[in-house]
Order: structure tokens, then sequence, then C-alpha cells
């Protein structure tokens, strides 16, 4: 019963926020949101899962009980939590509270409503993460864009209508077609509800008819194409990704944070739970493992290279997150332990420290109101700590080891480089690591430019240092990626656990 | 002794704690310790320096040891059985020497700083020495590394300790952008390094460096085609692990300042001099030979691997060298020799002198760090001026700095019986008799290396000339500022290594004589059987012959070096060891300015990254905005616009909608009719 | 017993007859009055049916219907009256200013 717990008290949480008083509704959202913390720590600590959910593994704090019937499936509330969601869960509880906490500056107007949408959005991401049946869980993904839509639209920046209406158009149109590839599958299985497990089972027992002339094969191939064109708009993979940099423009910092930490790792759970896990047979064929490794290394180097041509501190970071995401894609279409392993160890490292970034770029923005990178420079003589923080964690993005993102990147190129799916995969996975220059290049210009050198600043703000509560939430992330850089078998031992039936199906090596 | 062993990690974690306390030190903002944070890292540097001698004498003892310490990651990771992402300890006689030389060299570094920082009132001194124990604490890392991972991950926080440290004076314009260029021209190379190390895993399982079960015996074993390895891309195994080991190679390359990644190292100069004693001498341009020494075995049995490591290292010699001669800033001037120095290095591993090239890291360690020192020193008496045109006749105002400056600038032209003498003429023997042993592709290094000679010594003299000789050509250098036993102590200390590092291996003496007084030979061929020198003399490529016998070739060889450098030497005294030495080099005309300029290498790479990466990306840019982003917005403006024009169906008049209200049915009514059969 | 036809035809009839006064008049009470109309042509429909068959359900379909028509006229003259006080008049094709 605890993710039911966790899940209700978010939502009562958000309500609660809702109806406070602006005055204290940041304080109060902050320790609320603590309660969620301690929830999934708490199942953290309790976690006895083995193997993936989706392929007769064990799942913990499992609840299965029947909802509704329509059309002649049952729709259940089913949830629980293996080792690939957990990690997500924990990410997604901790990094709603750093956000709520660097909110506390920058947002000073409908406060109660701000967070109280946080907190729903929050409770809507736990859904999406633990909801095993297929209708419960696209309630809970599609209810994310909700109050995304709303805190992009209506807390943002100049062009915040054109954004958010952006935003949520293109990821719902994305939904739809993703919807439309997944029903396809379930309507011509022999199975009476939209449990994930029950649907994995059946494809893979090859149950699969015929459906209007396409036999199961092709089938397979257009449900798969659907669900990846829909997952790919949210993860995002290039050419579905220009919604990403304009709603981070626009969206106020903690809003970043969320879409950067825990909105995108949507897209790739998606994937790997859907795509990868019940359609391998289709992810291994040489032609589509090939198109989605070359679409990976696009999108590493394209996204880095147009992070290089940016001068808005926050588009930086945005597009880098679409390389970030594109070693993902990799690590998942390499179908080996490290490989995919790698690619779950990225979500839950990239979470971190691209909310660390966005959040330091927040924090610089709050006293600069300036973000361009020709507009300032020499920070690091106004705020030390601060500036101190963003190098690391500029580092922890570039790869530094022993911080989380090399632990990730590397997996997925140790991983992806022996792989067995993707033709010539040493040659992708050079070519995708040569992301690793780009991204330093970019973000050494864009350090040596602002932080460094004389201090200047062109908006004529007076620049005073950060408020405890703006940096407190820097240094938690910054701890958090050098452990998980230091120790990753933290997270890294239950997503190897959970991940091996996918691998093993393929039978892929190392 | 075993129990010494188990220490060994703390020679690594006491920097590492000393760069805690600075850290915390620093956030706090507040003068919380005296010197400015310095006690802790010196404390903490003596305390590894001690361990680094008793774990040396250990292995003097015969004692040696390899084991894992630390799971790092990925032993739960299915099909990976035998892929170990660990952190263990190599002690080695190898590691073991070097951990001696980094300890003792940044212990000499910390006292220095407490001169030339501390007395120099420097501000941030808590980030500094915060730097410098992250500096050899990683060094320390990659020193004692068993695996070629561990390696990967401990070379790159030496690139980004050098990042912090270079820039540390972040509020002037130079040293930002001088800590970028080395940290992202390190990156370049440490690129190819990291494919490199994920080709060594994926290919052998393994990253270890030691042992029956480590990467270069499996290589070995693989082309006698005892063990199967994965080789990719449809490669053989011989050619496989030559395209491995040049991948790794980029990272040395990058590291090691050779060319054509050099590029980074004079701008480092921007960094405190201390600093860039430390980098030059025992860390992080060290460590680029460092690891080719480390992982030998897998580069002796690829000669194409190694007829590249000597091609590059002998051009870079020569190279580097000439660039050296033009310099006006004294420690442009080091730089390039610094340069200069390890491509020789690189030379004696691509030509098989594993101890030639150990020794001379040896020695370059001592004296290099000398010189820097030194330079340190001349920089606290001018001033922080570095133009040697504006100094001269110093030599009566510091002697201690002078003489243990010329102990190290005779020990760096290689002048007898100089520590640098013996490792130098070590290196070109080597290179020397096995090229003589078919290798036309080593005489080529060989021509370099022995090019470079008088080439190191004229820049080095004419450093020293212009620096301390002559009249004083400034009012700074007339009274120069004294300078305190922090600055003076280390100095001595290193000018005694500098000029007597060089017994420790006495090679030419020994084929003279028949004396075993090669101490440095026998010390790295004990240990572990697959890293000893007769190993790896079996499995290189090489074999040697000799110009009439042994002893000649040995004595032919030295009298031509030392003779070059003499050579060097006195163009050097003949044109500034005067009282008022002019720049003769200006009559080299636009020669001069191509060495001065680099050969224009900075210009090409700036070029690279100005114009034509950055014009790339913005046309990516544009690109994207207009194309990707534009089908995207173009989808919704033809929505848009549908809406626009279907929209008029909405007129706002009732009647109209009553009309296609009963229109719409009729037409319902009329389809039913004929599809149902009714009408019709 | 007069044949159901006749009846239908009626209905008919007066159902034309609604959606000709809706389709031609203008004025907002002639319009309440032909949708009236179209109401009633159901109506007769139903009872004629019921009669038809013998069963009293679709006479209390009718009841239903004009309970529905009198709620429908209440608040079609509430429309017609804002309407009124909007525009001056009760001319339908004048009050536009909902569309597009």
């Amino acid at each position: 019963m605890i993710l039911e717990a966790l899940i209700g008290v978010t939502f009562l949480a958000a309500l609660i926020v809702m109806l406070s008083p602006d005055e204290y509704a940041g304080r109060l959202a902050f320790a609320l949101s603590l309660l969620p913390v301690v929830g999934s720590l708490y199942m953290w600590a309790g976690f006895d899962a083995g193997g993936n959910a989706l392929m007769a593994g064990s799942i913990a704090y499992r609840t299965q009980i029947d909802w509704l019937v329509a059309g002649g499936y049952r729709l259940q509330w089913f949830v629980g939590v293996d080792g690939i969601s957990l990690p997500l869960v924990v990410l997604s509880t901790v990094l709603t509270t750093l956000a709520i906490l660097s909110a506390w500056t920058p947002i000073d107007t409908r406060q109660s409503q701000f967070y109280g949408l946080m907190l729903f959005m929050e409770a809507n991401l736990l859904g999406v993460f633990t909801a095993l049946d297929f209708f419960l869980w696209f309630v809970f993904w599609e209810a994310v864009l909700v109050p995304m839509y709303f805190l992009i639209g209506v807390w943002g920046g100049p062009r915040r209508k054109y954004a958010a209406i952006k935003f949520f158009v293109y990821t719902n149109i994305a939904s739809l077609v993703m919807f439309i590839g997944f029903m396809s599958l379930v309507f011509n299985l022999p199975v009476d509800s939209f449990g994930l497990p029950a649907i994995t089972g059946s494809l893979q027992a090859g149950e699969l008819s015929r459906f209007v002339g396409l036999d199961p094969a092709a089938l397979k191939l257009a449900a798969f194409a659907a669900m990846f064109v829909g997952f790919a708009v949210k993860v995002p993979v290039v050419p579905f990704h220009t919604w990403l940099p304009d709603a981070h423009v626009e969206a106020p910092t903690p809003v970043s944070v969320m879409l950067a930490g825990v909105l995108l790792k949507m897209g790739t759970y998606a994937l790997l739970r859907y795509n990868f896990t019940m359609l391998p047979d289709v992810a291994t064929r040489p032609l589509v493992a090939t198109v989605i490794a070359a679409v990976a290394v696009v999108s590493v180097i394209y996204g880095a290279m147009l992070a290089l041509a940016q001068r808005d501190l926050k588009r930086i970071v945005a597009y880098s997150s679409v390389s970030s995401m594109g070693y993902v894609i990799l690590g998942l279409i390499a179908y080996t332990g490290l490989g995919i392993g790698g690619a779950t160890f990225q979500m839950v490292a990239h979470g971190l420290i691209s909310g660390l970034m966005f959040m330091a770029v927040g924090v610089i923005y709050n006293v600069t109101h300036t973000r361009m990178v020709g507009d300032m420079s020499g920070m690091a003589d106004r705020m030390p700590i601060t500036v101190g923080i963003l190098v690391a964690g500029a580092f922890g993005y570039m790869g530094l080891p022993l911080m989380a993102g090399f632990a990730a990147e590397y997996f997925i190129f140790q991983g992806a480089f022996a792989s067995t799916v993707i033709p010539s995969a040493p040659l992708f996975t050079a070519a995708s690591m040569f992301g690793i220059v780009i991204v330093a290049g970019y973000l050494l210009l864009a350090m040596q430019r602002t932080l460094f050198g004389e201090f200047r600043l062109e908006t004529d703000y007076e620049v005073r240092r950060a408020h405890f509560h703006d940096v407190a939430p820097l240094a938690v992330l910054l701890l958090c990626t050098i452990a998980l850089g230091v120790a990753p078998d933290i997270f890294f031992t239950m997503m190897a656990d959970a991940i091996e039936p996918v691998v093993a199906v393929v039978g892929g090596g190392a | 002794m075993a129990g010494l062993f188990d220490y060994t990690p703390a020679v690594v974690l006491l920097p590492f704690l000393s760069f805690l306390i600075a850290v915390g030190v620093a956030i706090s903002g507040r003068d919380l310790l005296p010197k400015g944070g310095a006690v802790p890292g010196i404390a903490a540097t003596a305390g590894s320096f001690l361990l680094s001698v008793a774990l040396a004498v250990a292995v003097a003892g015969g004692e040696v040891y390899n084991e894992t310490v630390y799971a790092w990651a990925g032993g739960a990771v299915p099909g990976t059985e035998g892929l170990e992402l660990t952190f263990g300890v190599l002690i080695d006689p190898l590691s073991a020497l070097m951990l001696v030389i980094v300890t003792l060299v940044a212990l000499l570094v910390h006292v220095f700083s407490l001169g030339y920082m501390n007395d120099e009132g420097e501000t941030g001194l808590p980030r500094y020495y915060a730097g410098l124990g992250l500096f050899t604490a990683s060094m320390l890392g990659f020193v004692v590394a068993d695996n070629l991972l561990m390696a990967f991950v401990f070379f790159e926080l030496v690139g980004l300790c050098s990042y912090l440290l270079i820039g540390f004076h972040f509020r002037e314009p130079g040293p930002p952008s001088a800590a970028k260029k080395a940290f992202l021209v390190t990156r370049f190379g440490d690129y190819f390094f990291l494919v490199g190390v994920v080709a060594v895993l994926a290919t052998f399982g393994t990253g270890q460096f030691a042992g029956p079960e480590s990467f270069p015996v499996f290589a070995e074993e693989a082309l006698h085609g005892e063990h199967a390895v994965n080789t990719f891309l449809g490669l053989g195994e011989e050619t496989w692990f030559t395209v491995v080991g040049l991948l790794v190679l980029g990272g040395v390359i990058g590291k090691s300042a050779q060319f054509p990644l050099q590029t980074w190292l004079p701008d480092a100069m921007e960094g405190p001099t201390p600093v860039s004693a430390l980098i030059h001498a025992a860390t992080m341009v060290a460590a680029g030979v460092y690891l080719v020494a480390r992982m030998y075995g897998f580069y002796a049995v690829s000669p194409t691997a190694l007829g590249v490591i000597a091609l590059v290292g002998g051009f870079t010699a020569l190279f580097a060298g000439t660039m050296g001669i033009v310099k006006r800033e004294l420690k442009q001037v080091l730089a390039y020799s610094t340069i200069s120095q390890y491509g020789y290095m690189m030379l004696a591993l691509g030509a098989g002198g594993y101890v030639a090239a150990t020794f001379h890291l040896l020695t370059h360690a001592f004296f290099k760090a000398l010189l820097f020192l030194g330079a340190g020193s001349v920089i606290i008496a001018m001033h922080h001026n570095e133009n040697m045109w504006d100094m001269g006749g110093l030599k009566g105002r510091m002697p201690v700095t002078y003489y243990s400056f010329l102990a190290g600038s005779l020990a760096l032209a290689g002048i007898f019986p100089f520590a640098g003498f013996w490792s130098k003429d070590e290196i070109l023997y080597e290179t020397l008799v096995h090229g003589l042993g078919g290798q036309p592709l080593l005489l080529v290094g060989y021509v370099f290396g022995l090019l470079a000679v008088p080439v190191t010594a004229f820049y080095t003299f004419r450093m020293v000339f212009l620096t301390f000789h002559g009249d004083a050509r400034t009012e700074q250098a007339s009274s120069p500022e004294p300078v305190g036993w922090n600055v003076k102590g280390p100095l001595a200390v290193l000018g005694v290594l500098a000029a007597g590092a060089g017994v420790v291996n006495l090679a030419p003496v020994r084929v003279l004589t028949g004396a075993h007084v090669d101490f440095l030979h026998g010390w790295l061929d004990a240990g572990f059987a697959e890293l000893t020198v007769h190993h790896y003399e079996e499995i290189d490529p090489y074999s040697s012959a000799y110009i009439g016998g042994e002893a000649t070739t040995v004595l032919v060889g030295a009298a031509v070096s030392l003779g070059l450098a003499l050579l060097g030497l006195a163009l050097a005294y003949k044109l500034y060891a005067v009282p008022t030495p002019t720049e003769h080099t200006a009559k080299l005309g636009s020669v001069r300015d191509l060495l001065y300029d680099n050969y224009y290498q900075d210009e090409y790479q700036v070029f690279l990254a100005r114009r034509v990466v950055l014009p790339l990306a913005r046309a990516a840019d544009t690109f994207d905005r207009s194309v990707v982003d534009g089908a995207v917005d173009a989808t919704s403006s033809v929505s848009l616009f549908s809406g626009s024009r279907i929209r008029r169906i909405q007129t706002g008049v009732v009647s109209n909608y009553a009309a296609l209200l009963t229109l719409g049915l009729t037409v319902l009514l009329v389809l039913f009719g004929v599809l149902g059969g009714w009408l019709l | 017993m007069v044949p159901a036809q006749y009846y239908l035809v009626l209905s008919a009839a007066i159902f034309c007859i609604g959606v000709f006064g809706l389709l031609t008049r203008r004025n907002a009470l002639l319009f309440l009055m032909s949708v009236e109309l179209m109401l009633n042509a159901a109506n007769v429909n139903l009872v004629a049916f019921s009669l038809y068959w013998g069963n009293v359900t679709g006479q209390t379909f009718s009841l239903f219907t004009m309970a529905l028509a009198a709620a429908e006229v209440a608040v079609g003259i509430g429309i017609i009256l804002v309407l009124y006080r909007n525009f001056k008049d009760v001319d339908v094709t004048e009050a536009t200013t909902m569309r597009w």
C-alpha cells in the first residue's frame, strides 16, 4: 500500500498547497514534498524486487485491483516498482523537493498555485514510473502535461504562450501516435487486460494475430515505429527536439529543472519499457538497429553542435540535454547489460546534473536578470560558491570521472562498443563519443566568458551572494552526483538485475 | 612488510584529505588555517612521500603488490563476467619509483608555494592549495592504478586540476583562456584514449596492467594463438592491437604535449609558477609518458605503434626545441624545453628503450622542477616580470638560485656528468643500436633526437646567460627582491638531485667496465615477470647492431651527443655571455617570426575552432531553426490557416445553421434510403 | 379505424411546415412556434403508433414531450427577451456577434 500512500499523499499535498495562502505556500510545499522523499527512500530501503517487472520478475510494492471493464478489457489499478523504476521514483521525489526550494526566490506571483501544480505534477510522475497497467499509465502520462502547460504558460518568460502551446500540442500529438501504435498491438493479442506484464508475455509468446492485411511481423514493425516516434518526441530525439529549447528558455528555473530532470526521462523510460522490452525482435533487426543508432549519433553530435552556437545559457543546457539523451538511445539499442544499464543510469545521472545546471544558471539569473553569454563576465568574483558548484556541475556534464555522468556514459560506450545488435557498433560508438569533446568545448567556452575574467554586467543589477536556500539544492545535487559517480552500484546493481531479462531475450553479450 | 602495502591507498588519500580541508576552508570564506591552508597540504604530501619511500624500500626487497581495492561498478551486470570495473593498487618497481618522484616534487612545490604565493600576498590561497592537493592526489591515483580504466579516471582528474590551477588567476583574461585550451586540447586526446580504453576492455575483457590475466599478456598470447580475444571491424589481431594502441596513444599525445597537440602547454604558463613546475615535472605531462611505460608490454607487440611513438617523439623533440630558441619569456623557454624533453622520452619508448625513458623521466622530473622553481625565484625577484631581456646580472645577487639553476641547465643541456647527460645519452644510444638493427625509421628518430641536442643546449644557455650574466638591464634586475628559505630550500634539494641523479643508471660505464652500476636497469628488471625489462626486450620487435663493437658505439654516441651539446653551449656563450647582449635571433628574419609564432600552429588550431567549427555550429543552428523547427511551425501554420478558412461556415446567422441542419438531415435520409434499399 | 399512414402524412406535413418556418422566418418568436410545430409532429407520430400497436408507452412519451416543449418555450422566451434587450430587435439574423 505504500505506493498508493506515496501517490495519494502527493496529490493531497498538491491540494493543500493549492488552497493555502501565498505567503507561506513555498515553505509549506517544501515541507510537504519531504513526505514523498521520505516515502521513496523508505521504499528504497525495503526494496526486494528481482528481475524485470514486465518479464515475470517479482515486483516490489505491488498492488493489482480490477477497476472496471471496458470493451472486454479489464482496466486495473496495477502499480509496483522494479530496479528500473525505483531509481526514477527516488529521482522524481528528490528533484521535486529541490526544485521547490529553488523556486522560493524567482516565483513571486500566485505562489500557492505554482507549488500546487508542481506537487500535482510530481504525483503524476510517480504514477508514470510505477503504473503497470497501460490504461492507468496513460492517464498519468497525459496528466503530467497539464500542470506543465500551466507552469510554462503562466510563470514563463515573454514567449511563454508560444512555448507552452508548442510543448503541449507537440507532445500530445506524439502521445496519440504512440497510443495508436500500442493499441494496434493490444487489440490483436489474446489478452483480457491492459496489464503490461500480460501484454509483454503474450507478445513474446508470439500470439500476435494478423490485422488488416498486415502479418504479425509487419504489424510489430509498424507499432514499433509509431511508438518510437511517439516517445522520441518526449525524449527528445533529433529531429523531434525543437519544442525543448523553446520550453526551457521560457520556463522558470524550477520548471526547467523538472522538465529536463524528470520529464525527459518519461520518454526514455517508456522507450525501454515498451519498444525495447516488448518488441526486441523488431529492435534487433539490423536495419532498425542501424537507423536507431544513427539517430542516436546524430542526436549526440547535432545537439552538441547546436549548443555550441547558442548564447543563452539555458538554451546551451537545453540543447546539451538533446545530446545526453542521444547517449541513452545508443545505450538502449546496444542491447547489452552495460548498454541498457548505462542508459538507465544515464536517466538518473542526467536528471541530477541537468537539474544542477539549470538551477545554477537560475541562481545567476536571479541576481543578474540575464542569461546571455555576452552580457556578463567575471561572475566568479561575486558569487564564488555558486560559481564553484556550477563549474563542478559543468565538469560533471562533460563526463568527469567519479561523477555520475561519466559512469553512465562509460557504461553506455562500453556496452555499445561490443554490441552485436548494431552493425559496425565500434564506429557508431566512437562517433557518438566525440560528443564528449564538443560538450567540453561549449561548456568551457561559456564558462570562460561568463564566469571568469573581470567582473562586468550589462544589466546593472547589484550582484550579491545568493541565498542559502538557493545554493543548498545545488550542493545537494552535486553531492548526489559525486556519490553516484564514486559508487554507481548504489543504483546500478538493481538496474542491471531488472535489465538482465531484457538482454537475455536477445542473447546479447557484454 | 605485507602490512605496509595495505596502506598504499593512503598515499593517494592523504593529499585528497588536504584537498577536502582546503575546500572546507575556501567555502567558509574565513581565514581558518594559518598559511591559507598550506600546512595540511605540506603535511599530507610529506606523509605520502615518506610512505612512498617506505614502499620503494619494500619493493627493493623484492616485494610487489597488485590488489583490487574497490569494486567500482558492474559486478552484477549480466554477460560481463570477467569485465572488472574496479579500482586497485599496483606497486611494482616502476610505480614505486614514480610515487617517490611525484611525492617529492609535490612536497617541494608545496613548500615553494609558501614563498611564491603566501609571501607574495596572493588571495584565494585555500583554493590554490585545494587545487594542489587534488592535483597531487589525482596523479598519485594515476600512478598506482592497476588497470586502464582507473588510469583513465585519474588521467581525467589530472586534467581537471590543471584547468583549476592554470586558471587560478581567473579575474585576468589570460589564465581562464589558457585553462580552457589546456583542458580542451587534452580532452581531444582523451577522446581517443577513452575509445582505446573501451576497446581494450571490449577486446580483452580486462584492463589489468599486471598479472597473468592482464591485457598485455593476453595480447601477447593472442598473437601466438594461445588466447582468444574479440577483435572488431573485421580486423586481424595485430592490426586491431595497433589500432587500439594508437587510440590510447591519443591521450598520451594530448597530455604529454606531443606534436600536434602540444599547443596548450606554452599557454599553460599562465598558471602560477609552482603549478607549472608540478605540471611539467611530475604530474600532468609526465602522466602521458608514464602511461606508455605502464602498458609497455602491449605496445611492444605492435611494431607499427612503436614506430609511430618513436617518430612522434623524435620529431617533437626537435620541433619544440627550435621554437624555444627565440622566446623572450623565461617560462616560455622552459615550456618548449618540456615538450622537447618528453619528445625524447617518447622516442626512447618507441625505440625499445624502456629503461632509458624511465631514466629520463626521473632525471627530467628533478631538473625541470628545479628550473621552474628557479624561474619562480627569479620571477619573485623581478616582481613578476618574466621577460629575460629585462633581466641580466642576477648571478651575483641571488647565488643560491643561480647555482641551482645552473645545475638544472647543465642537466637539461646534457652536459657530462650531470643527470640529463646520462639519461639523454642512453636514449640516443638505444635508438641508434636498434635503428642500426634494421629499423630505418628509428634512425630517422635518432637524427631528430641528435639534432635537438645542440638546439637544447643553445636555448638553455641563452636563457641562463640572459637571465644571470651580463649587466642588469632594468632597475628590478639590479635590486631584486630577496627570497626566503622556503624558496631556497627546495632549490637546493633539487639542485643536488639534478646534478647527481645520473648515478642511478650509469649504463655506459657498465658497458665499458663491466661493473654493474646500471641500478635502474636492475630495479626495473624486478617485480612482476611480465613487467620486467628483459621480458619487454624479448617481445619487442627490435634487435641491436653496433658500429664496431658495443663499447665503440657507446663511446662514439656519447662523444657525438656531448660534442653537439657543447657546440650549442659555446654558441650561446659567444652570443649572449656578454655584458649587453643583443637579439641575435632577429637576424633570422622571417624564420624567427615563424619560430616565435610556433609555426603558426595556434593559428591553425584557432582557425579550426573559430572559422570551421563555430560557423558549422551556427549553420546547424540556422538549419535547426529554419528547417527542423520550421517544419514544426509549418504544421501549425497549415492547421491555423485551414481553421481560419473553415470557420467561415460559422456565420452567426441562426437560419444558416438551421438550413445546414436540414440539409444534413436530408442527405442522411437519402443516404440511408439508398443504402438500405428503400429508395431506388 | 383510420390507417396509420394518414397520421404519418399529417405528421410529415406539420413537420415540413415547421421546417419551412424555421428556414424562412427571421422573427425569433416565429422560430419558436416552428419548433413547437416540429415537436408536435413528432407527438402525432408517437400517439398514432401508440394507437396502432395498442401500447400506451407512446402516449406517455408524448406527454413527456409536451412537458419538455413547455420548458423549452420558457427557456426560449427568456432567450428572446435577452435578445431583444441586447439588439433592440427579435430578428435572429441580427445577433451574429458570436461567429468566428
